[in-house]
């Protein structure tokens, strides 16, 4: 076949057409040829050589300019030409032509050029066509080929949200096919309550001309097919074409993304609270075996002494000897809590202005990051009046995170789970912060040793949390104290100072 | 003084101040006595056949009190080894009863219970003794409730009463009454009787 078909491609058949339509064209030419040259020998024989049948080739050349190029009308043309002067005579010599005949001739030859050049013109703008046409189809394959690629879904809707195109990352995120969705309104990919919402969305825009979506990465919750709601990435386009408005949504799956961050927060999560309860406990551990010692040697040196004493003549330098190391040893010990004092305390706190309401906040955010499934709601109520305190930022974080978490972990088997950050600002010019929660409350038999290192109501603390707290807002020269709610959560408050006068209370 | 080469005693402990009371301590109550800063010290000083009794504290730096036991215990010591523990060293304790000490001192201590505790390791023949007392701590303990069992088994696994609690999903306590009554229904003294018997028992 392939044999047959080369030589079509090289005789003149117009451009862009198929194998098939060449051997198609190049048929009904030689058939033209055949049948407008039978036609005009008969017509020769019946009705004598009229020079004007010359005419009765035009439809032939045009079908030849329509099915091919200029140079084959030119052939076309002259072949015609001699043919029908053959069968019209007398050809040659010219002077025997009338002049009707040669204007004939003439007439026929222009008519002839100007068909070669209108359809040669007509073919060449065609032929930009096609070729524009075939371009466009190519981009179009390219771009295609694109879309199916993307990971992120890929949907176009008109402007009455209805969707026009479904890109095949789309059908995977959502769980619809392209066919199922198209024509449909985008809010089925929507759940509650942007599915209402969005109508009014849309209006805003067409309204105001306001971008609120458009151009921005916006994260919003997706409705699969089945039900579910998934995290997206959004990303949204608009597009004129035709004079139609329509937008372009990227849509980006963030649950692996969400799964990552999660864990990323979970861990962290732990991490501050093995770093909290691993610093408070081998403190309170490294105490506990730091004091031991002297204590011994303390206990030893008066047992001794008073053992000896009861020897009827007592060895006196030796008790005075031991004695002294004694008082020595209980010197000791108070040097190792001082040395935990400095340590949790770092002395003297290095007071700065601090934005209270910030720090409040973020330390909110980070005490309950990992812990977001307690159901327990934390609000703040923070007083405009109370926005610049005296603190040392990490050390009143410090109390924060360890009251908010005191007061989480309080409310783990309540029914009412309500955490209140409050602060407010008291005559006395002190500011007040105090953590509620309704938690179960204390038993009052802790709560006068509340304070105290090593007392806890946990199972797996240390109980120095609430001592090391006290430490640092008396360091901040403030108070720590405890008082329980009428309802009978339990609530701690402890007072920070204001910056002195002439500092700006607006200052970060 | 009254003190026979044999009846020495040998304090181990990193701590000078440690060192000198207990030593002061023994005096007083009549009994010599050798310190070493450590264990290595105390191995390196020579004494092949030693009768008399260890005191060893258990957190030290280098050789700890425990591989010193195990050091000891394969040279065929046949002193009594005594081992002094920190706050909340109970594992550590127990341990070192599994490994043969003759008895753990919870720090600080009281003379009497110290004097007691050397008293008893120097004089009794271990064998013997931990075989009467077997006796009567297994039908003592078939006397146990259930969870008084269950908190036999974890304080002589060297849980602290908090980890009990939460085991058992009990309050901590519960767990110290639970405790007392082990104790009172065995009869052991303390922590480290009861924890002795029950290594013999096998528990």
């Amino acid at each position: 076949m392939g044999n047959l078909e080369n030589p079509l491609q090289l005789l003149p058949v117009r451009f862009g057409l198929s194998h098939r339509q060449r051997g198609w064209a190049l048929f009904f030419l030689f058939a033209a040829f055949f049948i407008f040259g039978t036609i005009r020998a008969q017509l020769s024989n019946l009705a004598g050589g009229d020079h004007r049948y010359l005419f009765f080739f035009i439809p032939l050349i045009i079908a030849v300019c329509i099915l091919s190029g200029w140079r084959f009308v030119l052939v076309t043309g002259l072949a015609c030409l001699i043919y029908s002067e053959l069968l019209s005579p007398p050809v040659w010599p010219p002077r025997h032509m009338t002049l009707p005949h040669w204007i004939t001739v003439v007439v026929f030859v222009l008519t002839v050029f100007s068909i070669a050049i209108g359809g040669t013109l007509m073919q060449r703008t065609e032929r930009a066509a096609i070729l524009a046409a075939d371009q466009a189809m190519d981009r179009e394959k390219r771009l295609n080929a694109i879309i199916s690629t993307i990971r992120d879904g890929i949907i176009i809707i008109d402007k009455n949200a209805i969707i026009q195109s479904f890109s095949e990352a789309a059908e995977g995120l959502f769980g619809y096919s392209a066919q199922e969705v198209i024509g449909k309104s985008l809010t089925v990919l929507m759940p509650e309550p942007m599915r209402s919402q969005h109508h009014n969305y849309m209006q805003h825009y067409f309204d105001t001309g306001e971008k609120r979506v458009i151009g921005k990465i916006r994260f919003v919750p997706g409705l699969r097919k089945d039900g579910t709601q998934f995290p997206i990435e959004l990303t949204v386009g608009v597009l004129n074409s035709n004079g139609e408005t329509y937008f372009i949504g990227f849509v980006r799956d963030l649950t692996e993304a969400e799964a990552n961050r999660k864990r990323m927060q979970d861990m962290q999560a732990e991490l501050i609270h093995i770093s909290r309860l691993s610093m408070l406990g081998e403190m309170g551990s490294a105490l506990a075996h730091e004091l031991n010692q002297p204590l011994s040697a303390i206990a030893n040196y008066m047992k001794g002494s008073a053992r000896l004493l009861e020897a009827p003549e007592p060895d006196l330098s030796k008790i005075r000897d031991a004695l002294t190391s004694a008082g020595d040893q209980a010197l000791r010990a108070g040097d190792i809590i001082r040395h935990l004092r400095e340590f949790v305390g770092k002395g003297e706190a290095a007071l700065k202005p601090e934005n209270l309401h910030q720090l409040i906040e973020d330390t909110g955010a980070l005490a309950l990051v990992g812990l977001s499934d307690n159901g327990v709601h934390l609000t703040y109520k923070l007083s405009p009046k109370t926005k610049t305190v005296m603190a040392d930022k990490v050390q009143i974080q410090q109390v924060l995170l360890n009251l908010i978490r005191n007061a989480y972990e309080s409310m783990r088997d309540s029914q009412k789970r309500d955490l209140v950050v409050s602060t407010n600002l008291q005559k006395s010019g002190e500011i007040v912060i105090s953590v509620a929660d309704t938690g179960p409350g204390l038993d009052p038999e802790i709560v006068n040793r509340l304070f105290q290192p090593f007392v806890s109501t946990k199972t797996e603390s240390m109980g120095v949390g609430l001592s090391i707290c006290r430490t640092i807002v008396e360091a901040h020269g403030g108070t720590i104290w405890f008082e329980t709610a009428p309802e009978g959560g339990a609530i701690f408050k402890f007072t920070l100072r204001k910056p002195p006068e002439g500092i700006d209370d607006d200052q970060p | 003084m009254m003190t026979s080469p044999e009846q020495t005693i040998h304090i181990i402990d990193d701590d000078k101040a440690m060192r000198d009371s207990l030593s002061f301590l023994l005096h007083s109550a009549g009994k010599a006595s050798r310190s070493y800063t450590s264990a290595k010290a105390f191995l390196d000083s020579g004494i092949d056949d030693l009768d008399g009794c260890i005191i060893t504290d258990v957190r030290m730096p280098d050789m700890n009190g425990l591989e010193l036991l195990a050091e000891l215990k394969a040279r065929g010591t046949r002193a009594p080894i005594i081992i002094m523990t920190g706050h909340g060293d109970i594992p550590l304790a127990v341990e070192a009863l599994k490994a043969g000490a003759a008895d753990f001192l919870e720090k600080p201590f009281d003379d009497q219970i110290i004097l007691q505790a050397i008293q008893k390791a120097m004089t009794s023949a271990p064998d013997s003794e931990s075989d009467t007392l077997k006796d009567g701590f297994v039908a003592e303990l078939a006397t146990l409730s259930p969870r008084e069992k269950d908190v036999l088994l974890g304080v002589v696994n060297g849980k602290p009463n908090k980890v009990i609690a939460r085991e058992l999903g009990i309050s901590p306590r519960t767990v110290e009454v639970y405790r007392a009554h082990v104790m009172s229904k065995t009869g052991a003294h303390s922590l480290s009787d009861l924890v002795r018997m029950s290594i013999a028992v096998g528990l």
